[in-house]
């Protein structure tokens, strides 16, 4: 299934040939990819629902390399795809049909840690959790967590802004950034950001957070490093019915307690969870919340109190606390790898990713259950509880012809009710192409015109990433999805498959 | 990932092994983390991921270029990613399915065909190795890098295999290069186990397990040393022997596959599965030594091969066996990485075999241990040519620490 | 004063102007027109569109209009315990909450809970064509669009007119305290150092006159054990710590000429012919005094910062930007606000 690529401007296509020529010119020998065997498995990042096979791949080592890369294909008008370890959620790699792919995988080592102003700086293809690694010798660590850490790098978390099970009280990675090195598209190189708190003129950090890899191509990353909180108690907690657990999660905010991650998931998610982690969770529970304290043990310890207290009056049926280091990693395992465990459940999955405010969570997932219902498809929940970031996962089967179209169409449901109660269609997974339509639902065409402009302002020509992120104005007046009120949609589906 | 196959393979069993494998991989690319040549060359090609796609392609029909070939090529099958995956696709099956397909359809080059035929050739013969293995270590010093690092400097010697003397028995696979290269190892089984009241005996018509020849996409001759080791063995398990015992867990895991790659061997599938069953790996069949036995409290650095901890599960054994006896046990970064030997993958895939080899070896040596340990053969040898402290196999130690008592 | 919408005037305000291309000078509380340009044009008040819109306890997100004062929206959230994480700065009681986002002021909690920035969620906001517009919203995670929100933040007015803002909120932490020890500005930097990689309850740590004070705050029994760890004299008095933040200490009052230096944290003090306070764990630096602006600027430089002249005579009180990056934030400016009509020239000339 060769899925064509949505909203693409029409590229100069230019002469594969001669182009991958050139590029091969610029390149050590095995960096430029251009065969059909070679580009196949490039043509998706984590979301293989979307997939396009780019004119060619490239893969530099350094960054003037990048640069020969971005200022060939500027002056031959061809598109150029940034990919960081391909895990993305939205598609937001997915590579264009008249372009290049190019990948930072390569870029993947840590420059510096300064262990004194509590620093790395580090290539954007480092992962993640490569980063805690080298920090950890210091006692030091690197907040942001999303489940897919121990694989995703740095460059795509900065592009996504990628959240994680602790951002409730960490942040996420725009908080936790300090400086950028990128390229613009005809090359030029910027910093954006630096080592002190700020930096002089309008703040591009915080705009590069985030905007997919629209802007500008990441060649350098400086992230702040946090001491490791000496103590960290995990409390695990099951309910009846995931409203209340909700209900229970909504207590424990107001009574001004910031644990350091609040995740629930449903009775779907813990039994695929447990299968793979064997991570010891009560399989006959509707819901389960994982809340994790940190801190000193002072603090942990009151907190805990407090919480457990907390939730005992909101019926939790089970508490149970870690009782060491080992079993709180075992229970966080299931957490961290629900996702491709749900794998497992179903032939495929649709993930979804709306965020809404905390106090909607029980309403939220009631209409979740209704719609699940109605379209006959399962949903499994697997969520960041405390900052109002929901997971719902839909399950099914690509192979049953209609099957994905009604997924796609539950979907949006989903997530016009996260609109409609002031919540945003993606919390953390980026809107990258899945989530074209749904943009529609959240911003006005002048809105939506402005982002158009901002990428101009980088990107003169709309070269890099092009038709991600932010969807054309012909696509949602065409879909009339623009204003919706009442949560009750048309759907004439705009051909998206 | 949903998967069209193609009509040539999709009724076959392979086919169904396949698809029901390829449905559970959902793309997330945990897998590329902990991929050894992933973290070395940077490409999708070269990763788990992207190497289940290029199978999943040519199930689908699609035509592979020469280029398939080489990335499968350059899987160690370390299995690191089956540990990695959350979803449990079996890599390490599909991969056996590609490659037979990618030999089908790609013409190798000359020199590859000759370079595999050689090593099909020698390596499981113990006879065919030890001359080479004779020479090579006198004119070790005029080897290039390469070949060095393969060859032993000295040869631990072995020491003497005890009497057959208790009730209980055990079959050890006597193996084909670790007879050779580190006859060691087995005869320090040997006398461990009979301390414990285990007699290890074995069979002379035994010999190699076959993985060499499996890996190397030569189904067949591989499947032919697995019947013969099967004639050896059954008289043997007949007569009592509790277990196939393998020192080496590379031909250890290949063992625990007979039953599943000769279960269409009408002649020889329940045997086979009757060897698979009865297969231990050294560390499951040796007791925990009584505390503190060990005389010097010894600083130990453990590799533990992937075939032990990703194909078989049983990482952490070698750990506390030699704790049990007083070793102090140093951490290893990267401990789940694969140090490249890989059988016959050091000498094919020299280059990258040689920097995973040398960037365990850093690893390993990183506290200044006194003594690294393994527990295959592959693994030991690999290791021996780049570290400064010895490299041995875990019995050897464990047999020294024990004989005491 | 009672709540209003002037949302509408307003508008209406920035259309007629941006049809005559005519500049107009945004002011609420009036208290954030230093550091800036002096910018020409007609006055546009947002002092009068107040009030909290939305503000759910338990949800620790507020939304109010930007000409709310900072402290009346302080008074509201301490009858919940909450309040605003990044500490802006009130040099008087009219100060807005809208004039602290858009000139990214932040208190001493900076280094420990995050810069106004950080607890930006949304905007909403008037651009230079008259068009309104909404960014971000009132959730904590928001990727969807460019997170244009934050970088109104700090943009000083000149990308859009801030109408309202939604932040998040923090708990007001158990208790408090501030422990002060004497020594010399080196060796207080070292122990600075020393804090940062230490899993402390810090909430302050700032040097001024030969004391270092650090304000340590959160569950009792770990605000005692740190003050027990880290020694030095408690203060009984934290109003210390509101008049740093207010800018109120007699440093600030006194000074003729105020620079403030933002560093990297670990950077050498920078010794110029200065009075200096160190604050934010010493990553901001104030000088007091009449010292070469070419001096403080290559100094900031050198150490990797920015200086910026909060007082004092200057054409340019920021720090020039290099031309690759001052073109492109004149390509952003062109985005918003086509005809400069919006605090034209108040960063830099050329915005």
């Amino acid at each position: 299934m060769d899925t064509p690529s949505p909203e693409q401007p029409p590229a100069a296509v230019a002469d594969a040939a001669t182009l991958c020529r050139e590029l091969r010119a610029l390149l050590p020998p095995g960096a430029v990819l251009s065969s059909p065997s070679e580009l196949a498995p490039y043509e998706c990042d984590g979301l293989s629902a979307y997939r396009q096979r780019p004119l060619a791949v490239v893969i530099p080592r350094c960054v003037e390399e990048v640069q020969a890369v971005l200022r060939l294909c500027s002056a031959r008008g061809v598109p150029v795809v940034a990919r960081g370890a391909g895990t993305g959620l939205s598609g937001g790699a997915l590579p264009h049909a008249a372009g290049v792919l190019l990948v930072m995988a390569r870029f993947d080592r840590i420059l510096s840690v300064d262990p004194a102003a509590c620093t790395a700086r580090v290539q954007p293809g480092v992962r993640n959790l490569a980063i805690s690694e080298a920090a950890a010798p210091h006692g030091l660590y690197y907040a942001p967590d999303p489940s897919s850490q121990i694989a995703c790098s740095i460059g795509g978390n900065v592009a996504e802004n990628a959240g994680g099970v602790h951002c409730l009280k960490y942040g996420l990675t725009v908080h936790n950034v300090l400086a950028a090195e990128i390229l613009l598209m005809n090359g030029e190189r910027l910093t954006l950001g630096g080592e002190g708190p700020d930096s002089p003129g309008y703040d591009l950090l915080a705009l590069l957070c985030g905007s997919e890899g629209l802007l500008g191509v990441i060649v350098e990353v400086t992230v702040r490093l946090l001491a490791r909180p000496p103590c960290a108690r995990l409390l695990l907690a099951t309910f009846d019915s995931p409203v209340r657990a909700g209900a229970a999660v909504a207590s424990i905010i107001a009574a001004g307690i910031v644990p350091a991650g609040l995740e629930m998931m449903d009775g779907l998610a813990i039994r695929a969870a447990e299968a793979f982690a064997h991570a010891g969770y009560p399989t006959d529970a509707a819901a389960l919340l994982l809340c994790e304290l940190d801190g000193t043990e002072e603090e942990c310890t009151g907190q805990l109190m407090r919480v457990e207290s907390l939730l005992r009056a909101g019926g939790a049926t089970e508490l149970r606390v870690a009782a060491d280091e080992a079993e709180r990693l075992r229970l966080w395992s299931g957490r961290k790898s629900a996702f491709p465990a749900v794998g497992r459940l179903a032939p495929d999955y649709y993930c979804m990713d709306g965020s809404i405010p905390r106090s909607r969570l029980g309403d939220v997932l009631e209409r979740i259950a209704v719609l699940s219902s109605e379209y006959g498809l399962p949903v499994a929940n697997v969520f960041h509880a405390g900052d109002g970031n929901l997971h719902p996962l839909i399950l099914y089967d690509a192979g049953k012809p209609g099957e994905l179209q009604r997924t796609e169409e539950l979907g949006e449901k989903i997530l016009a009710f996260c609109v409609e109660v002031g919540g945003t269609i993606t919390g953390e997974h980026g809107v990258g192409v899945e989530k074209l339509g749904a943009m529609c639902l959240q911003f006005g065409a002048a809105e939506l015109e402005r982002f158009h402009a901002v990428k101009e302002a980088f990107d003169p020509a709309g070269l890099l990433n092009p038709g991600k992120a932010v969807p054309t104005l012909a696509r949602c007046a065409e879909g009339r999805r623009m204003h919706v009120h009442g949560g009750e949609l048309p759907f004439p589906g705009i051909e998206r498959f | 990932m949903h998967t069209t196959l193609a009509d040539f393979i999709a009724t076959t069993a392979a086919g169904e092994e396949a698809s029901e494998i390829l449905r559970k991989c959902v793309h997330c690319g945990f897998c590329n983390a902990t991929c050894p040549t992933y973290r070395l060359l940077g490409d999708e090609l070269d990763g788990p991921r992207g190497r289940i796609y290029q199978i999943k392609e040519m199930l689908e029909g699609a035509e592979p270029a020469a280029s398939v070939l080489q990335h499968l090529d350059r899987c160690l099958g370390c299995r690191a990613c089956e540990t990695t995956c959350p979803s449990g696709v079996e890599y390490g099956k599909l991969l056996d399915t590609g490659r037979e397909l990618a030999e089908q359809r790609v013409q190798r080059g000359r020199w590859s065909q000759l370079q595999r035929r050689v090593l099909r050739w020698m390596f499981p013969f113990p006879l065919r190795i030890a001359p080479w293995l004779r020479l090579a270590m006198r004119v070790r010093p005029l080897l290039p890098r390469v070949l060095a690092a393969h060859v032993p400097p000295v040869l631990t010697p072995p020491g003497a295999w005890p009497e057959a003397r208790h009730a209980r028995r055990m079959v050890a696979l006597a193996g084909c290069v670790q007879s050779v290269a580190t006859p060691a190892t087995s005869a320090a089984a040997a006398r461990v186990l009979d301390r414990s009241g285990i007699s290890l005996v074995t069979a002379p018509a035994a010999g190699c397990c076959g993985a060499l020849s499996h890996h190397l996409a030569a189904r067949e001759e591989g499947l032919d040393f697995a019947r013969r080791n099967i004639d050896a063995w059954i008289p043997l398990l007949e007569a009592g022997a509790e277990a196939v015992v393998a020192s080496a867990s590379g031909c250890g895991l290949h063992l625990r596959d007979y039953g599943r790659l000769l279960a269409s061997d009408a002649a020889y599938a329940e045997k086979a599965a009757r060897v698979s069953a009865a297969v231990r790996d050294l560390t499951e069949v040796v007791p925990l030594p009584a505390a503190g036995a060990s005389p010097q409290r010894l600083r130990v650095a453990v590799h533990t091969p992937c075939t032990l901890q990703h194909g078989q599960h049983l990482g952490g054994r070698v750990e506390a066996l030699l704790r049990a006896t007083g070793c102090e046990l140093l951490p290893v970064a990267d401990a789940g990485t694969c140090c490249g030997s890989a059988g016959s993958y050091s000498l094919l895939q020299s280059e990258l075999s040689s920097q995973l080899g040398d960037a365990r070896a850093r690893a390993l040596q990183a506290g200044a241990p006194d003594v690294v340990v393994t527990a295959n053969v592959g693994c030991q040898l690999q290791l021996a040519g780049r570290c400064t402290a010895p490299v041995r196999h875990w019995i050897e130690v464990l047999d020294e620490a024990t004989r005491v008592l | 004063m009672g709540d209003a919408d002037l949302g509408e005037q307003i508008r209406e305000r920035i259309v007629e102007a941006h049809h005559w291309g005519r500049g107009l000078r945004i002011v609420a509380g009036g208290t954030r027109e230093r550091p800036g340009r002096r910018v020409a044009g007609e006055e546009l008040s947002l002092g009068a569109h107040r009030g909290i819109l939305e503000w759910e306890p338990s949800e620790l997100v507020l939304r109010a209009r930007a000409g709310t004062p900072v402290l009346e929206i302080e008074a509201a959230l301490a009858t919940e315990r909450q309040m605003l994480g990044f500490e802006p700065p009130r040099a008087a009681e009219t100060a807005t909450i809208g004039g602290a986002v858009a000139t990214a002021q932040s208190g001493p909690r900076r280094p420990f809970a995050g810069a106004a920035r950080d607890f930006v969620l949304g905007v909403g906001c008037i651009d230079g064509t008259g068009q309104r517009l909404g960014f971000g919203g009132r959730v904590i995670k928001n990727v969807a669009g460019y997170d244009i929100s934050r970088l109104m933040c700090g943009a000083h007015g000149t990308l859009g007119v801030l109408l309202d803002v939604a932040i998040r909120l923090l708990p007001v932490p158990e208790c408090e305290q501030s422990l002060v020890r004497e020594c010399e500005p080196l060796q207080a930097m070292q122990i600075m150092n020393s804090l940062r990689s230490r899993p402390l309850p810090l909430s302050g740590a700032a040097w001024e006159a030969g004391l270092l004070r650090l304000r340590l705050e959160g569950a009792e029994s770990a605000v005692s054990r740190a003050a027990r760890e880290l020694g030095g004299d408690a203060e009984a008095d934290a109003r210390w710590w509101q008049e740093l933040r207010d800018q109120r200490l007699p440093f600030f009052r006194d000074a003729r000429s105020l620079w403030r230096v933002a560093l990297p944290p670990t950077a050498a003090p920078l010794a110029l012919d200065a009075a200096e306070l160190i604050d934010w764990c010493g990553a901001q630096r104030w000088l007091s005094g009449d010292v070469d602006a070419t001096l403080v600027r290559a100094r900031a430089a050198q150490l990797g910062g920015h200086a910026t002249l909060c007082r004092g005579a200057t054409d340019d009180p920021f720090h020039p930007l290099a031309p690759g990056m001052l073109a492109l934030q004149q390509r952003l400016k062109r985005v918003f606000d086509p005809r400069r009509v919006l605090n034209p020239g108040r960063l830099y000339r050329e915005l």
